[in-house]
């Protein structure tokens, strides 16, 4: 008794079974589709349903391809290269942004890692706001990744900690500590997704087919690092601030009622680029890089430097660990 | 009678194992690739191709060979320039915004008040620290609490060139072989990775920024500054009537 | 052959009655019109118009989820001794309580719709095959699996029952004996995998607990029969359904049992999260005694213990739980006092602190008012429709018309099913 078999797949990777399967999916789906037409034509009856304009009807067309597309993982090349345009196309139709979606798969012999020092972060929080322009955070409800937590000196304690500090920084006798997505090695968010939309890609980044998740929330809730964020609303963000460079499982445009979260920038650290909060870190309070590499930077920290990582003994072993000079 | 009741026991019993069992023996190490993943082994040709890499905006830098350190796995680094071409600065593009990416970005300064428009090859008394009005914008705080004088790190008779305990001269950008002479531990920490901040790219040429891009010599501890907004913690959803 | 008389004689039973069943059906069908202008409003624009957030990320919906599972679960505690145990009294409250299970999962399956923003139908996504369902690693495709497996179990079997008596056959053991086994496994099971669906958290010490499945059980057997014994009682005196008061008696008695048990658990519970609080005792703590100027919940949960703490000493009292008022009055406190305590008392503050020290509090919005409402309205209107049919074929007075000869009416003598199995205990016992 064994899950599907295809959350253990690594993207890309088509087998056999997976090759052979899309016909009579499609078919099986279309049957589906077929049944819930009448319900979906009910939807759309607050939209305007008499689609006039041919743009109107591409859309209409688009957003029904889009409603019905596969499990991203499940996607043979050709698909994948399908949804991406569509995907571009509706971000040219419904915000006018000429968007490049890449699908850029994990680099062989890559597992990233992420350091943080505690005694150089001086919550200056140009990482917050970088990530928030980088990853098209919604800016209507401060969609925010990153955290930045002033704490007393002498005390490790989240619950004391202070998130929202306002003045100027440092303040004397504290210190600050960052938190965001851990992606963990055991991430407990990844099996309590009823539909499989999040799994962990083989750099060890966790990341949302944010088509594919239905918004129940399961993995907010499973989640001890309060790492997820889920679109309540239909994400804002002014199109002259859209950062055009998107990956599929990042940066790209996301729906109301999807959960997403920090994919360490997967846009840019798949091109061997460093994330947006690491490179934006006016302190160099921040180190990533490659865990399998004996001589990375991030390698050097774990071995020359005490390091510690938060909520340890839940074994959800975080590739993100906090050191002090 | 007996035969449903034993089915639905196995039932049961295979019900709590799966339950029960599920997440047993799966769990995995930091560097350990996820469970599902073959461990794909990078081949030297790829390998080479990465280590020269340029990610990102690396190509716009100019640098220079770190020398006497090496980085992790004994792997040479490279230090952005500062005098090559100080207005491009350590500025970078987030999204559609730019952002500084050093603390203290001295480019602007310096590219105001090049020494050498005065001191163009003239000998220069450096015996004591007195600054006259013409460094306003020198506050020699460092010197002022570990009693050095101004000819202790810059040469006499060339303002723009460093000169080192053994009386050996160095350039500006190779500020780190000064300032290493007293941080020894900060300079382990900035070769190996910890202390300092390289420039985009985590993997492909290692280029990291020199001790002068965040710390400015004559008042090197850190500034107090205003952050970036603070979260609202009660617009991250929904709004209670 | 008689499905289509059947069908009809099921729209009459509905559709006729006096002035006070339709003024009944009337304004639940508008409370439903209600909730669902709200559902499409939140469809529309997200979960933004509900007070949830990325704090607290569960609220109402989830809440009542949980305490409903718990309502339908209970029907195993009529199912067990009637049909298992072969108990003669519970024979005619037996289809009453898979009623009340069919009408509990409906409001449970709505309540899951509606936690998930835009419309159901994008739920395709969890089919298996051209879906993807995560079995069996999420506990949430467990729970989907059990509520539908539970649904269909509660409706099959009374449907095969009264479809018998209606059509004037004796309902064949073989049939439906076997998938009375599965349901009453299936019943514990639904509810244990929902506690499951909260205690596999490490991420919310507040739910972690071991204790959690056992106490979702307790709570549910006590709620579960409070409200069966309230819907019993109503049918007892407004129609000619007879049910005895043995019956009702014995429902009392287990309904007692289950919320002693309860209040002992919730006691465990609170010594354990304050005898030596620790740093995972902050959710207990916001919840009883509030965190700083952040108390939302404390007079909810102050108020639905001290309910349940009288309710149940009321019932352990003999004189007083055999008195029919008393007895209904208990009954309906427990019920509201346990959807305090597990709805209201468990789901929300396990998000309060967050995971990071966070304290973010959770008020409901007219949105999400209207739409539990209409849910619950959804549950009543279909838990009514299903006893509106079920009694008249039970009563003897809906027959097939194409039966040659109507048997006698059925509320003068026992149903036959027990009897039958009273003849099998004897002869066993020979």
């Amino acid at each position: 008794m064994s899950a599907d078999p295809v959350p253990d797949l690594p993207p890309g990777v088509d087998d056999g079974t997976l090759l052979q399967k899309p016909v009579d999916r499609r078919e099986a789906l279309g049957l589906l589709m077929a049944g819930l037409a009448a319900g979906a034509a009910a939807a759309s009856a607050c939209t305007p349903l008499n689609a006039s304009t041919p743009e109107q009807r591409e859309l209409k067309l688009l957003e029904w391809q889009e409603f019905t597309q596969k499990h991203y993982r499940r996607m043979t090349e050709a698909e994948r290269a399908e949804t991406i345009q569509r995907l571009e196309r509706l971000a040219k139709i419904r915000h006018n942004e000429d968007a490049t979606i890449a699908t850029t798969d994990a680099q062989p012999g890559v597992l990233f890692g992420y350091a943080f020092n505690v005694s150089k972060c001086k919550g200056y929080r140009r990482c917050v706001e970088a990530c928030i322009n980088e990853n098209n955070l919604d800016r209507h409800q401060d969609t925010q990744y990153i955290r930045i937590f002033e704490m007393e000196n002498g005390v490790v304690n989240l619950d004391e900690a202070d998130p929202t500090y306002q003045h100027e920084v440092p303040l004397e006798g504290h210190f600050y500590l960052g938190t965001q997505c851990f992606q963990c090695a055991n991430p407990p968010c990844v099996p309590v997704c009823p539909v499989g939309a999040t799994w962990q890609e083989p750099d060890g980044i966790v990341v949302i087919d944010y088509n594919w998740c239905v918004g129940c929330r399961a993995c907010m809730a499973a989640c001890p690092y309060w790492a997820r964020r889920f679109n309540w609303s239909a994400p804002d963000v002014p199109p002259e601030e859209v950062n055009p460079n998107q990956h599929y499982l990042g940066n790209r445009d996301r729906k109301k009622g999807c959960v997403e979260k920090c994919t360490f920038c997967i846009h840019r650290t798949r091109e061997g680029r460093l994330p947006a909060c690491a490179e934006a870190c006016p302190t160099g309070a921040r180190v990533f890089g490659n865990l399998l590499d004996p001589d990375s930077e991030i390698r050097w920290v774990l071995a020359h430097k005490t390091v510690f990582r938060l909520k340890e003994e839940l074994g959800t072993e975080p590739r993100f660990w906090y050191f002090s000079d | 009678m007996s035969q449903p009741r034993r089915g639905i026991a196995l039932l049961a019993i295979g019900a709590v194992c799966l339950v029960s069992g599920c997440r047993e023996g799966r769990t995995i190490r930091w560097d350990q690739p996820p469970a599902g993943t073959a461990v794909a082994q990078v081949d030297s040709a790829t390998a080479a191709r990465n280590a020269a890499m340029e990610p990102g905006a690396l190509t716009t830098v100019q640098t220079m060979p770190v020398v006497r350190w090496k980085g992790p796995g004994g792997r040479p680094f490279e230090v952005g320039r500062r005098s090559g071409a100080p207005e491009a600065g350590y500025t970078r593009l987030f999204g559609t915004i730019t952002l500084p990416i050093a603390l203290r970005s001295r480019a602007a300064s310096l590219n105001q008040y090049p020494c050498t428009s005065c001191h163009q090859g003239q000998k220069i008394v450096m015996e004591n620290k007195r600054i006259g009005d013409a460094h306003q914008n020198i506050k020699p705080v460092h010197p002022d609490q570990t009693g050095a004088v101004c000819a202790t790190c810059h040469s006499s008779n060339d303002v723009e060139t460093l000169t080192l305990k053994s009386g050996e001269r160095a350039s500006l950008d190779e500020s780190y072989r000064l300032c290493a002479q007293c941080h020894f531990s900060q300079a382990d920490a900035w070769a190996g990775g910890a202390h300092g901040k390289r420039l985009d790219g985590w993997e492909g040429r290692r280029v990291v920024m020199a001790c002068p891009d965040c710390h400015n010599p004559h008042d090197p501890s850190v500034k107090v500054l205003i952050p970036f907004r603070a979260p609202q913690l009660e617009r991250t959803g929904g709004h209670a009537p | 052959m008689h499905i289509r008389p059947f069908l009809a004689q099921a729209l009459r039973s509905v559709t006729s009655g006096d002035r006070t069943y339709h003024l009944w059906m009337g304004s639940l069908t508008a409370i439903m019109l209600l909730g669902g202008y709200a559902y499409i409003v939140q469809a529309e624009h997200g979960l933004i118009v509900t007070g949830m957030n990325n704090h607290v990320s569960w609220g109402l919906y989830i809440s009542n989820m949980a305490f409903l599972v718990g309502v339908a679960a209970a029907a195993v505690i009529l199912v067990l001794p009637a049909y298992i145990l072969h108990d003669v009294d519970f024979s005619r409250a037996v289809l009453i309580a898979e009623g009340v299970a069919v009408s509990a999962l409906v409001m449970c399956l709505g309540f899951v719709m509606a936690n998930s923003p835009g419309y159901p139908w994008k739920w395709w996504r969890l089919t298996p095959v051209i879906g993807l369902l995560n079995w069996p690693d999420s506990m949430l495709a467990w729970d989907v699996i059990m509520l539908n497996g539970y649904l269909v179990l509660n409706l099959a079997i009374p449907l095969y029952i009264l479809y018998s008596h209606y059509t004037g056959h004796e309902p064949s053991k073989k049939k439906y004996v076997p998938l009375i086994y599965v349901s009453v496994v299936w019943a514990v099971s639904i509810h244990l995998v929902t506690a499951f669906l909260f205690a596999g958290l490490p991420a919310r010490p507040f739910w972690n607990s071991a204790l959690l499945g056992p106490r979702f059980l307790a709570s549910a057997f006590t709620a579960g029969p409070a409200f069966m014994i309230l819907l019993l009682g109503f049918i007892r005196s407004h129609s000619k359904y007879d049910i005895p008061d043995v019956a009702i008696q014995k429902l009392a008695t287990a309904t007692t049992v289950a919320a002693q048990a309860n209040l002992v658990m919730l006691l465990s519970e609170v010594i354990y999260e304050f005898y030596q609080p620790t740093h995972h005792s902050m959710s207990a703590r916001y919840l009883f005694f509030g965190l700083g100027e952040h108390n939302a919940l404390v007079p909810w949960i102050r108020t639905g213990i001290l309910l349940n703490i009288g309710a149940t000493f009321t019932l352990m009292i003999h004189p007083l739980r055999h008195n029919m008022r008393v007895l209904m009055a208990a009954c309906a406190v427990l019920f509201f006092g346990i959807w305090v305590e597990k709805g209201i008392g468990l789901v929300i503050p396990g998000f309060i602190p967050s995971p990071l020290g966070e304290i973010v509090e959770y008020t409901p919005t007219w949105v999400e008012l209207c739409v539990t409402a209409g849910i619950w309205a959804m549950g009543l209107f279909v838990l009514t429709i299903l006893v509106r049919v079920a009694l008249p074929i039970e009563l003897g007075e809906a027959r097939s018309p194409f039966l040659e000869q109507p048997p006698a009416p059925r509320a003068t003598r026992p149903r036959a099913a027990p009897r039958q199995y009273d003849n099998v205990r004897r002869a066993r016992s020979r």
